[in-house]
């Protein structure tokens, strides 16, 4: 057991992780149901606006170039944590316009569309940043390794684990506790009502939209000096992500949060005993759940069924 | 929108025009190919990817039930062929039945735990199942070779009485394939246009009322399933033929979405030949963008996006369409337009 305590530690801290990552996705689909398979690559997206924001790669030779990167790297830090989640938010506002045909349609155009985007962003980000691997610069208080249990663990492990739990309490503050929040989960569980009460539900889509692909920025520039920034980085993420969903049930906030935990536990846990294949513990612990639980462990009745 | 159902399969003539065609082309492939500016192995693959993408249309299509995790039964398909060369025999008609029965045994099993399901659970299950293929297929080093995967899969000659056909040179490999293409085609075609096939379309329009007019609508499910991962694992055979490997990288997610991307494009949702259509088309844009310029796929993606957005009935559909301006509205009648 006390072996184990380090296991269970890390898949607590990749559990959260993961709903950092779950949340943009859980918000789209829970107001819009609608499947973003672009949130991979939004969330890879936000990561390279932060290394270009950083790194001012193609400005760095010229005046302004030079100032910047002679600024401390927390403040450059600081700033690609604010303006690069934004500018992922932006393009997912984009992707919000361009599904507005698809609203009314089967789900199926939905996803297919954003499959489609996924593909251009992936395909965007190699013609810009290249396709080999890249390193995200953070700043030294946050590096480095710390001795807890007996065993070693990153700093940055904990940095990322601390900013999940915040965002996650963050989002759920907003959704519960504010105005803007009530709109949003009413339009999620009655549309046309949120109409009537004469709410403006295209710009309500449009944040949304935006607002969960600004979270997947975010979880893309926390996430990947983890687990590392290539152009493809958002095909495996966006998976684990949608596994999530599936096994919290759609729509629901607390699902999402508990199955990350869960997902983060058992690749942790299997972490332990057959490292080769802990990966792959989630998708069984899916197919076992789902066999079970038509909608995953919370999920309600969604229009997504059809 | 337009659907499948709303063209009529003309299916009253003995003689198919359609399949005639298809044939004629089918079979003068490696002549023209050439004059066109391509090369013979070009055929072969559109060839193998037809025969996978017209299996994957009788589910996605006609069934309405949205697999994106169709590439692992390409990939078993592969690998059961490989290994039957590689342990058993080498022998043609084995390996392809070992394949068809590998993707059928593996389509039948994952169809077991999906057909309750609709909608988008299904999909993220088929998403997971093919996954976890594709996962047990890089790790299972000792079978399938992990990431390198098997090599060196011989191409078996025909045997017939007498005669022994090497299978070595491409065109004669896709004499063969072109044969087991057409036979597929005709299969899948009267399949598609049988009672069978019009409950399937019925569960694809509505599933409640089909099991309310007295059909085991799970027992349909399953068998579409598993009859088009038999048609993937057919082409899957072919294609470890072709390639003279099997490797995991037709399992990946990103290859299953492609397939899907082929039969939208092509106009699989409202057409019997729209797979064929958005295949071809894919290999082409592959061609000829890709000899052009580096990020092809991105304006192939982008294609797709603004044809999901405005045109999502595909080629096919577009045809359709513009046939019906040109048609006089007696004959249209006739079409059951």
């Amino acid at each position: 057991m006390i072996q184990l305590l380090p296991h269970i530690f890390n898949g607590l801290t990749l559990g959260l992780l993961f709903a950092l990552i779950a949340l943009g996705f859980t918000l789209i689909v829970g107001v819009m149901e609608v499947i973003n398979l672009a949130h991979g690559s939004l969330f890879a997206l936000g990561a390279y606006f932060a290394l270009t924001l950083i790194g001012v790669d193609p400005i760095a030779d010229t005046a302004v170039g030079r100032w910047w990167l002679d600024q401390a790297i927390e403040i450059r830090y600081l700033t690609a944590l604010v303006f690069a989640p934004l500018l992922a938010g932006l393009v997912g506002m984009i992707l919000e316009i361009c599904l507005r045909p698809t609203y009314g349609k089967a789900p199926l155009y939905g996803l297919l569309l954003t499959f489609g985007a996924a593909l251009v962003i992936e395909e965007a980000i190699r013609v810009v940043w290249g396709s080999g691997e890249q390193y995200l610069q953070i700043p030294p208080a946050i590096n480095g390794a710390t001795i807890f249990l007996g065993t070693i663990f990153s700093k940055y492990k904990f940095f990322a684990a601390a900013f999940s739990a915040l965002a996650v309490i963050g989002v759920w503050l907003f959704l519960e506790k504010t105005k803007y929040g009530a709109i949003i989960k009413a339009g999620a569980h009655d549309s046309e009502m949120v109409r009537a009460l004469g709410y403006d539900l295209t710009k309500l889509r449009l944040f949304v939209f935006g607002f969960g692909a600004a979270l997947a920025g975010l979880a893309g520039i926390i996430m990947v000096p983890i687990w590392g920034l290539r152009p493809h980085v958002g095909i495996d993420v966006v998976i684990p992500a949608f596994l999530i969903i599936a096994l919290g049930g759609v729509g629901s906030f607390e699902g999402a949060i508990v199955a990350s935990l869960l997902v983060g536990l058992a690749v942790g846990i299997t972490g332990a005993y057959a490292s080769a294949w802990s990966m792959m513990s989630m998708y069984i612990l899916l197919i076992l759940v789902l066999g079970f639980r038509a909608r995953g462990l919370f999920g309600k009745a969604s229009a997504l069924e059809n | 929108m337009i659907t499948l159902s709303d063209i009529s399969p003309q299916s009253r003539n003995r003689v198919n025009p359609q399949l005639l065609t298809a044939a004629v082309l089918i079979f003068s492939a490696p002549v023209w190919l050439p004059a066109i500016g391509l090369y013979q192995y070009i055929g072969l693959e559109i060839a193998i990817w037809i025969i996978y993408a017209m299996g994957f249309n009788l589910l996605f299509g006609y069934t309405g039930l949205h697999s994106f995790g169709h590439g692992a039964y390409l990939g078993v398909g592969a690998y059961a062929f490989g290994l039957f060369q590689h342990n058993i025999a080498v022998n043609l008609l084995g390996g392809l039945l070992a394949a068809v029965a590998a993707a059928a045994i593996a389509g039948f099993l994952v169809a077991l735990f999906l057909s309750h399901r609709r909608g988008l659970y299904y999909a993220l299950l088929t998403i997971a199942f093919g996954q976890v293929f594709w996962f047990s297929a890089i790790k299972l080093r000792w079978l399938t070779g992990g990431e390198d995967g098997l090599l060196n899969i011989p191409r078996p000659p025909i045997e017939l009485p007498g005669l022994s056909i090497d299978l070595n040179d491409n065109v004669t490999l896709y004499y063969l394939v072109a044969v087991i293409l057409l036979a597929a085609l005709f299969l899948l075609w009267r399949l598609d246009h049988s009672p069978f096939g019009r409950v399937l379309q019925a569960i694809r329009q509505n599933e409640m009322r089909t099991r309310f007019a007295g059909y085991d609508v799970w027992r349909f499910k399953v068998s579409a399933f598993t009859i088009s991962a038999m048609f993937a694992g057919l082409a899957g055979g072919l294609f470890a033929m072709a390639q003279q490997s099997a490797y995991p990288d037709v399992m990946a997610v990103h290859q299953s979405g492609l397939i899907v991307m082929m039969v939208l494009v092509g106009g699989g949702l409202v057409n019997f030949w729209g797979p064929v259509y958005g295949v071809i088309i894919y290999y082409i844009a592959r061609d000829f963008l890709g000899g052009i310029t580096e990020t092809w796929l991105l304006w192939y993606g982008l294609m797709f996006v603004i044809m999901v957005m405005y045109r999502p009935e595909g080629v096919a559909g577009m045809l359709h369409m513009v046939k019906g301006r040109f048609v006089k509205p007696s004959k249209l009648k006739q079409l059951g337009v």
